[in-house]
């Protein structure tokens, strides 16, 4: 993926749908964790090596690991909370 | 016999022989390909052909913004759908791909066969089988994961104390190597059933490759089978996994859609149509 360009909700839901098989609604990125079928911190882990495998960019694992909704996590992708590689 | 598949099977999208997935499933009962996502990235982006392939896909196509992305996603469908044809001997337009509730994908009214699909830089993949249940995975040989506080939440005790024990250049691919077993492991069962990545391991690539309990021991017996592959795809290397669930009910040898109906029903209701068109005959000639 390009590391300029932005990653917008449908690309970011198509990437967790294919990288994590979790098909989510825009609705559910807002979410609490709690809130999302059979959610568990093991999709954190994987969450975190399949954005920096698809945005070569090194991600803040602790803020991943704090956030409570998947448009959290997608905020820290299109903010500057991430480095590159 | 490997229910994993044989040789990873290299396709294009123009003129790809793909006789060699139908005999891989025949063989094995499952078949995995490859193909380059350059390749396999749609040339009319907007066109008809691409619409009839993505089916109910094209609406969440066209509401991705991001173009490498969007590619990405057409062409990691295209490349399903035409593998999936290919062992159905159907054409990829009629093909339907759905989540379940796990978040598994799969095809809609072909339980025949399972699939799973993965994609890491130009590489595309997608695993088949008739034996039950798959998952497969890839990722960049040269992936850096070691080093970086990440084993502890990846491995088990086992698998740690197994790595530390390893001189350092071999640490960083074998975890490479362990990650891609978890992950093609995790989407075979479907994000529904998951474990924690560190409470289940494998051993090392030296020997059968197993289920394994945090301790090492053997965690599971001969229904799943587990291997990882070398690839080089356009010069570049990687790793590929791949889990297969034996669900016990022996490989499907047809898997063609046409000849999936069970015979004597088949029978019974064409005996049916025809007397139906029988007395329909006779009442018009009456």
């Amino acid at each position: 993926m390009s590391r300029d360009g932005m990653l917008d909700l449908a690309g970011f839901l198509a990437m967790v749908r294919d990288g994590l098989g979790m098909d989510l609604t825009e609705e559910q990125l807002a979410a609490d964790f709690d809130l999302l079928p059979d959610w568990d911190s093991v999709h954190l882990l994987r969450l975190v090596m399949l954005l920096e495998r698809e945005t070569g960019r090194s991600v803040p694992v602790r803020r991943v690991l704090q956030a409570r909704s998947m448009r959290e996590i997608h905020s820290l992708l299109t903010t500057d909370g991430t480095e590159t590689r | 016999m490997n229910a994993a598949g044989g040789d990873l099977i290299g396709v294009t999208a123009e003129d790809s022989d793909w006789a060699a997935v139908r005999e891989d499933l025949r063989r094995y009962g499952t078949a995995v390909v490859h193909g380059r996502l350059a390749d396999w990235r749609p040339r009319a982006p907007d066109g008809p052909a691409l619409r009839a392939v993505l089916g109910r896909d094209w609406s969440r196509y066209r509401a991705i913004g991001h173009p490498d992305i969007r590619g990405r996603y057409a062409a990691s469908r295209r490349l399903l759908k035409h593998a999936a044809a290919a062992a159905l001997r159907a054409e990829a337009i009629d093909l339907e791909l759905a989540y379940g509730p796990t978040g598994r994908p799969y095809l809609r009214g072909c339980d025949q066969i399972d699939i799973s699909l993965s994609h890491t830089d130009d590489l595309l993949l997608v695993g088949l089988t008739s034996r039950g249940l798959i998952g497969v995975d890839a990722e960049r040989a040269d992936r850096s994961i070691y080093g970086r506080g990440l084993a502890r939440l990846i491995c088990t005790p086992h698998e740690r104390r197994m790595l530390s024990e390893l001189p350092e250049p071999e640490r960083n691919p074998s975890l490479v190597r362990l990650w891609t077993l978890k992950e093609a492991y995790s989407k075979a069962i479907g994000q529904g059933m998951q474990f924690r990545f560190n409470e289940f391991g494998f051993g090392p690539e030296d020997r059968r490759v197993q289920l394994n309990r945090p301790d090492g021991t053997a965690g599971a017996g001969d229904e799943w089978t587990l291997r990882t592959l070398a690839l080089d795809s356009g010069g570049t290397a990687f790793v590929v996994s791949i889990a297969v669930y034996d669900a016990g009910m022996g490989r499907t040898l047809d898997t063609a859609i046409t000849t999936m109906l069970d015979a004597e029903a088949v029978a019974a209701v064409q005996a049916a149509l025809d007397a139906e068109r029988g007395e329909w005959s006779q009442i018009l000639h009456n």
